[in-house]
């Protein structure tokens, strides 16, 4: 059984169509890219699967568990997590607290939360930050300080929204080892990206929305081939 | 890789030593406090010291939802007129003297703090704050009408209060010492209540839930647990304040109990002091106590011999300011949310921070 | 049933005020997104004014809007160049304390300037009545009213029609984009501003003969500005007039049928109730 299934799920807001008939699955231990023009409908699709709005349609499970009207916070503590497109640093915490927090779903002491949360700083290499505010740091530390944040909750699957938005090319292959050491301990992700060199290099799978409907899925090298997915990104072959 | 002075964030103190270094200083006040009506007994400074400690109660109390989890309420006055009310009902209706309508105004004060919860809590921001004023005149247009129970704007006056006998002493509650001595063992509780809630996994999550709620949300935090958690706590704390405010002044009415103005000193407390933090409250109770009083009641630096009789000044604040108490709040809000908003307390963290920011970075603890 | 009608009546003539207050502070919020809960301060102010020139100089209260709205507006501008302007990027949670501290700081300097003594505004027709249609009519209610049409209408003309007007709206709808388009927000902040407190002042003036006058006169209204707001939608301003007519009518209807005592109780459980059920508001889209 794959650990999570979308099944033709759909999303409006108010007479638009913001996710139509949306249907695919992620089978455990692998990485689904997610790639569309603006406007797609991905954030909107991670947004009903995390339980920030439930889908008007369709049906979306994890490890079977129906996920459809469940809270953020259930959804959370069934092993299902999620980053932002815009990056949410806790402000006025610091760095080692942000990644607390996010341990403080499974750990029951204070302790143990900071033991997780150190653990997972030194993953993403935000270690020797531990003391900084987390309002105070640049954009590169504030995705990795995300991602720490969201793995200090143990997940099975985690939803990367455009982790590496807005870094440079050396950070951003921080993050492309960052993800495949991850895949290799076990974490199954999904992410959502713009670089293309990115997704081709860390997918097993992609899936193309457009215009919020499924456009194609295979292995990158299919969609990469796919003469509608380049239409959809370039606009009309002549 | 000899370990130089641990670094507090990844390795804290856990000697017994260094655990109760810290609180030397709080102990030392609190001693002192507690001395200090050995030394002076007059009515007046004893009657300060009420309002103050009072005040501490209710800035702390406050500091939990308002400050931790950042719900602002601005009608707290709610909580604390439910204690009032119900103290001060129990003992005139079915004479349950105050020790135990004590703990059963701290019940309806969470009661009432749940229901509101249930109901506000799925408000952000500004529009919360409009709900939890509208909860607190709700309640004080009810009291004014309904005078079958509550006796509407004349009020309740307390007769007197029953001398309590415990332990082989007798407390007689028509002096001011023990009222002074039971505000401060409260004032004392409800800042170590918020100390162990700043330090525990409920602390973290409110403070999550502070700076962002729908990343707190997805991290897995309850929204609607956690912040009625912090109510709970907090009505249960403002309810306890009114209780013994009832019994204190001896008087209850409609405004006296859910008045805005008891909501704005909770807050203003916390903005002068420090919102957010422990010691915020406190510091913002020895701010505005003093200043409130000064306004209210000049004579009273006569009284305590600060000045002396026949003063300009007092005669001077007498006649232009004596009624100027909720312009200075006013003044005093606007001041400090501009320039300030972390209060007196932040001003002095964001000192120490930036010097500790220029110092020599500690050694990196050993792997 | 004629008592029915009666309540109705009222409700709507002194809904048509309440309206006029709403739509100020929807104008202000819609523009600045600031929730100015020194509102009902303003009105109280326009109360004032009115108060002092009929007593000083004689003049009728509906005819001394022509200076009073003037009076506010560039109090409004004032204010919202000193002081609201500064709080633009603060926690909204922080900039309702402020105004909530304005407010304080207004009612307050008023009362140490004239005592909390409860004034009474009395005009020759202050209590003045005439039948129609079998209903009893208050006079002073109606000339507001018609006097809250004509301005309501003007406004709505203002804001279509004139390109100061749809530049507010513009500004109202998207500030960047205006920004991006030549509009100067900081003008059109200054503007609305100082707008929303000129309308809050006439309807300060508009009621005066009706009501008390005292310092702490203004809250009662700012809270119920809020409701009429939220029910219309923030920034709608047909959202607010609808609103405002509305709740004048519920509260005149709840004075006669529930207690006279618990009207404004009533107003503000529908408030909470309206927004736990619909915070959007019946026309407008502003999330909760």
């Amino acid at each position: 059984m794959p650990l999570l299934e979308i099944r033709h799920v759909s999303k409006f807001f108010g007479g638009l169509a913001a996710n139509s008939d949306v249907s695919f699955s992620v089978e455990q231990g692998t990485i689904l890219g997610l790639i569309g023009p603006n406007g797609a409908g991905k954030t909107t699709l991670f947004n009903c699967i995390t339980g920030f709005h439930p889908p008007d349609r369709g049906d979306i499970r994890f490890r079977g568990v129906r996920l459809n009207g469940l809270s953020p916070a259930r959804i959370c503590r069934l092993g299902l997590v999620r980053t932002w497109q815009k990056v949410r640093p806790l402000a006025k915490m610091t760095v080692l607290d942000n990644v607390m927090v996010g341990a403080l779903s499974r750990a029951r002491t204070l302790d143990a939360a900071r033991t997780e949360a150190l653990e997972q700083l030194r993953v993403v290499g935000l270690d020797r930050r531990a003391a900084a505010l987390a309002g105070g740091l640049p954009i590169g530390e504030r995705k990795k300080l995300e991602m720490a944040r969201v793995l200090a909750t143990r997940p099975e699957l985690v939803l990367l929204d455009e982790v590496m938005g807005g870094l440079n090319p050396a950070e951003s292959d921080e993050i492309i080892d960052l993800i495949l050491v991850l895949k290799n301990a076990g974490l199954t992700q999904m992410v959502i990206e713009h670089d293309m060199r990115a997704i081709m290099r860390v997918s097993d799978r992609i899936v193309v929305l457009n215009s919020g409907e499924k456009l194609a899925e295979g292995t990158p090298a299919e969609v990469v081939e796919n003469r509608e997915v380049v239409t959809a990104y370039l606009g009309e072959a002549p | 890789m000899a370990p130089s002075r641990p670094d507090p964030v990844t390795s804290p103190d856990r000697s017994v030593a260094g655990r109760l270094l810290p609180f030397l200083p709080a102990a030392l006040l609190v001693l002192f406090l507690a001395l200090f009506p050995v030394a002076i007994t007059k009515p007046y400074p004893l009657h300060m010291g009420v309002i103050l400690f009072l005040a501490v109660l209710q800035g702390s109390a406050w500091n939990l939802i308002g400050g931790y989890a950042g719900q602002y309420s601005v009608g707290h006055a709610a909580y604390f007129g439910t204690g009032a009310y119900t103290a001060v009902m129990l003992l005139e209706y079915f004479h349950v003297a105050p020790w135990w309508s004590l703990p059963l105004a701290m019940l309806a004060a969470v009661a009432v703090a749940l229901v509101i919860g249930s109901i506000t809590f799925r408000l952000r921001g500004p529009y919360f704050v409009l709900a939890s004023i509208a909860v607190a005149e709700i309640m004080r247009l009810a009291a004014l009408h309904f005078r079958g129970l509550t006796r509407g704007a004349e009020g309740f006056v307390v007769a007197d209060v029953p001398t309590l006998h415990v332990l082989g002493l007798q407390l007689d509650f028509a002096g001011k010492r023990p009222f002074y001595y039971l505000t401060l063992v409260l004032a004392v509780l409800a800042v170590t209540v918020s100390r162990l809630v700043r330090r525990s996994p409920l602390g973290y999550r409110l403070l999550a839930i502070r700076e962002d709620q729908d990343a707190a949300h997805s991290l897995g935090i309850s929204l609607s647990f956690n912040k009625n958690v912090a109510l709970a706590i907090s009505a249960a704390l403002t309810g306890m304040a009114g209780a013994v405010f009832a019994g204190f002044s001896r008087f209850v009415d409609p405004s006296a109990a859910f008045g805005l103005d008891i909501s704005v000193q909770m807050v203003l407390v916390c903005i002068l002091g420090g919102i957010g933090t422990v010691e915020g409250p406190v510091i913002g109770a020895m701010l505005l106590v003093p200043l409130d009083e000064v306004l209210r009641n000049p004579r009273g630096l006569v009284t305590v011999g600060l000045l002396p009789a026949g003063s300009g000044l007092v005669d001077f604040i007498q006649r232009y300011l004596s009624q100027a108490h909720l312009l200075v709040y006013g003044l005093l809000i606007v001041v400090m949310i501009l320039f300030a908003p972390d209060g007196v307390a932040g001003l002095v963290r964001r000192r120490a921070f930036r010097r500790r920011a220029e110092a020599p970075p500690a050694a990196a603890p050993a792997p | 049933m004629i008592l029915f009608l009666q309540s109705v009546l009222s409700g709507v003539l002194v809904g048509g005020v309440y309206a006029l207050i709403g739509i100020g502070l929807t104008l202000i919020f819609g523009v600045m997104r600031v929730i100015n809960f020194a509102h009902g301060e303003l009105v109280m102010l326009g109360m004032y004014a009115t108060w002092i020139l009929f007593t000083r100089l004689g003049w009728d209260p509906y005819l001394s809007i022509v200076v009073v709205a003037p009076l506010l507006f560039l109090w409004g501008a004032a204010l919202q160049t000193a002081v609201i302007n500064r709080m633009l990027g603060t926690l909204p949670q922080n900039q309702i304390l402020l105004t909530i501290g304005l407010g304080l700081v207004m009612s307050n300097g008023v009362m140490l300037a004239f005592t909390s003594d409860y004034r009474i505004l009395t005009t020759a027709y202050s209590s003045a009545s005439f039948s129609l249609l079998g209903l009893s009519v208050s006079e002073p209610l109606l000339i507001s009213f018609v006097i809250t049409v004509a301005i309501t209408a003007a406004l709505v003309l203002f804001l279509l029609k004139t390109d100061t007007g749809q530049a507010i709206r513009a500004t109202a709808q998207d500030r960047e984009a205006a920004q991006l388009m030549g509009i100067n927000v900081q003008r059109m902040s200054v503007l609305t501003f100082g707008l929303g407190a000129a309308l809050a002042g006439t309807a300060g003036a508009l009621v005066s003969p009706t009501y008390y006058i005292f310092p702490q006169v203004g809250s009662a209204f700012t809270l119920k500005a809020f409701v009429i707001v939220v029910l219309g939608g923030m920034g709608s301003v047909a959202g607010a007039t609808l609103g405002g007519i509305l709740i004048g009518v519920v509260e005149s209807l709840a004075a006669v049928y529930v207690a006279s005592g618990l009207k404004e109780l009533v107003v503000f459980v529908l408030f909470l109730v309206l927004l736990l059920v619909k915070p959007s508001g019946l026309l407008g889209k502003t999330r909760a």
